[in-house]
């Protein structure tokens, strides 16, 4: 099941195969390496095996402790989007107990978890995603293409103010640029704003099953939407800037869709609940998962395979093959049947044991601490790798095929999402359409994120004056009680801000019997799977072209990063890369990359 | 844990989640907390303590908003 069709193999040379490794990718915890071989000769990856070093346990520990607190300790499983695991967290809590927060919390909680997309979003895109095309790293990596792009006008100039796409990249330029430098300015006004609604950032104090604690009072919102105002100047700067630096790429680098390309497998669980809808009930699942102001759904080659809740719960399958755990199929279920009657496959989240068995990294053999989540597919008989597309890609894909959200800022279309944005401080009304694309590569998860990040802001005016009309109105309840059962399971579906989040639990004895948190990266860095499919990652680098210029002595592997970074594996801060016979170069990217402006080596 | 070799653990799993002598919550918030009703609106009083009464709603056909 690889990804793309194979190139044609006509006129080609002599193989001259380099391994090339890059371990620590480092994501914002633990460690991700990405094992290539890269043949020169021929300017491709011909192989790729991602791998984890580091293991986390939460499934573990969790087992035995009260499930009231499983939100606060799974917002500790990410530096970035911890609240994102408390929300997920909430939702599976709330079905395991039956209770429905009032709408108003349901309101507080969607403005937080919109603030943290555009924040998380930006200070990625801008901040770290953009390191890998500015002009600093165009210049050390293409230097003809920076000359292209010198000589190339933005199409959007009028808008984002840079007459060139040059002019552009400079602007990206870390700690110089001013791109750069106004995205950290926004990503702690957003911040302010999240803290607004959860308390803080980035483990949420305010967030509980059934409810928020945050004190509605009308100043909450209206600061709230005051920073929403101030940056909307800079979100519709750039959906244009995103547009315009990667329309460039294709056309400046023929070929350059085939970068990080692999078959259209997209997972996206939905985001944002309506209060109207949602009731929390398993039994109703298909009913409010489809009311989400982000639709989930799967995608397969362009068609979408299901967008119900229920399926996509069922369908889950952790596959184990190349990771350091030991098999849990002899061990017990937890839940044989789920609350409609289905049946609950061994391998599903809510029937599996963490085993861990520490070995030696063996490539042929077991080589992660990443287990490999698949998405069973019953029409085809197959484990499917989904990948989340770095989140925005998912989403944006999966919202606009299945055409269900109408808002007033948004419109789903079938085919497309329309978000429109009202008059901000200097630039007018404007009105932005994500087309649904051609390919699933690296550039194309890169522009939806800015999308992404106009559609949440879309998002967050709806949910900030829908909660000042209750405010105004007295309704200011924002809390419910509940009772906590001595049996019950339940299942969170959320979008974490890199893609598909579920927690499933499981308690008895009033305790955890069972808990497993599946964030996205387990399915876009998953290892080859019992079957041997390969991860998102490793499918989506292996078989890429190489378009860097510069040859296996000063190769920086440009194209493979910026290919494992479309896929937001989080903060990436330094790579430690070696070459054959121990010939070391250590290069920091980000954020360290931009004081040596651009002669790349030195830091360390 | 597996085949792992792990020592004693030093703590209950589930130690932090009660202290006694601290009420468990589960009864919910109505009766002992100040400025909250019975069907879900609130008044000032829940935002403050200080002379909250001064702080309603000035005539009845306005919602009671509590104070930020």
């Amino acid at each position: 099941m690889t990804a793309t069709a194979d190139r044609a193999t006509a006129g080609r040379k002599t193989p001259q195969v380099v391994d090339m490794s890059w371990d620590p990718i480092t994501r914002i915890i633990g460690n991700l390496g990405i094992y290539t071989k890269i043949d020169f000769a021929n300017r491709e990856v011909t192989e790729c095996r991602s791998t984890s070093s580091l293991f986390r346990g939460y499934s573990v520990f969790m087992r035995g402790k009260d499930p009231r607190d499983a939100g606060f300790i799974t917002s500790r499983i990410c530096g970035i989007c911890g609240d994102n695991h408390t929300t997920c967290s909430n939702y599976a809590q709330q079905m395991a107990y039956g209770v429905k927060p009032p709408p108003l919390a349901e309101h507080i909680t969607n403005l937080g978890e919109a603030a943290e997309y555009l924040f998380d979003h930006t200070i990625f895109q801008d901040n770290l995603v953009f390191v890998d095309f500015c002009e600093a790293m165009v210049k050390a990596t293409n230097p003809g293409v920076l000359a292209k792009a010198e000589r190339t006008e933005a199409p959007h100039a009028h808008v984002h103010g840079y007459r060139t796409i040059a002019d552009l990249m400079r602007a990206f330029n870390p700690f110089e640029g001013a791109v750069y430098k106004e995205a950290l300015q926004v990503s702690r006004i957003t911040r302010e704003m999240f803290c607004l609604m959860e308390g803080r950032h980035v483990h949420p104090s305010t967030l509980y099953p059934g409810g928020v604690g945050t004190m509605p009072s009308p100043t909450t919102f209206t600061d709230y939407l005051s920073r929403l105002m101030r940056t909307l100047d800079f979100v519709k700067k750039s959906v244009c800037m995103n547009d315009d630096v990667f329309d460039f790429f294709y056309e400046a680098l023929p070929g350059y869709e085939e970068v990080g390309r692999r078959r259209i497998m997209l997972g996206c669980w939905g985001a944002w609940q309506d209060h109207q809808a949602c009731d929390y009930r398993y039994e109703n699942m298909n009913a409010w998962g489809k009311k989400m102001f982000v639709t989930p759904g799967i995608i397969v080659d362009g068609e979408l395979v299901t967008n119900n809740l229920v399926d996509i719960n069922l369908g889950m399958r952790i596959l184990l093959g190349s990771s350091y755990y030991e098999d849990w199929v002899n061990e017990e279920p937890f839940v044989t049947r789920d609350p409609l009657g289905n049946p609950v496959d061994m391998r599903h989240p809510w029937n599996q044991t963490t085993v861990p068995a520490p070995q030696k990294r063996d490539f042929e053999g077991n080589y992660s601490w990443v287990m490999s989540p698949r998405w069973y597919d019953s029409a085809s008989g197959q484990h499917l790798p989904l990948d989340t597309g770095g989140g925005p890609l998912a989403r944006l894909w999966s919202t606009a095929l299945n055409g269900l959200v109408e808002t007033p800022y948004i419109k789903a279309t079938g085919r497309s999402v329309r978000i429109s944005l009202p008059k901000s401080e200097k630039l007018p009304e404007m009105t932005f359409e994500w087309e649904i694309p051609k390919w699933s590569n690296t550039l194309e998860r890169d522009r939806a994120r800015p999308y992404f990040v106009a559609y949440s802001a879309a998002m967050a005016l709806q949910f900030a004056e829908q909660a000042m009309d209750l405010v105004r109105a007295g309704d200011t309840k924002i809390f419910n009680d509940y009772e906590l059962p001595e049996e019950g399971i339940g299942c969170g579906f959320h979008e974490a801000v890199r893609g598909v989040l579920s927690h499933h639990l499981v308690i008895k004895d009033k305790k955890i019997a069972n808990y497993h948190p599946y964030p996205p990266t387990p399915w876009n860095a998953s290892p080859r799977d019992i079957y041997g499919n390969p991860g998102p990652y490793e499918d989506a680098v292996q078989g890429q072209p190489v378009f860097e210029e510069n040859g296996p002595d000063d190769f920086k592997g440009i194209d493979i990063m910026r290919t494992v970074r479309s896929f937001d594996p989080c903060l990436p801060c330094g790579v430690h890369m070696y070459l054959g016979k121990g010939k070391e170069l250590q290069q920091t990217h980000s954020p360290m990359f931009g004081a040596g402006n651009g002669t790349g080596a030195g830091h360390g | 844990m597996g085949r792992i070799r792990v020592g004693q653990p030093q703590v209950e799993p589930d130690t932090p989640t009660h202290v006694r002598g601290i009420r468990q919550g589960n009864e919910g918030p109505g009766g002992c907390q100040p400025g909250h009703h019975e069907d879900g609106t609130a008044d000032a009083r829940r935002s403050t303590g200080i002379q909250g009464k001064k702080h309603n709603a000035i005539m009845k056909i306005m919602p009671n908003i509590s104070p930020g």
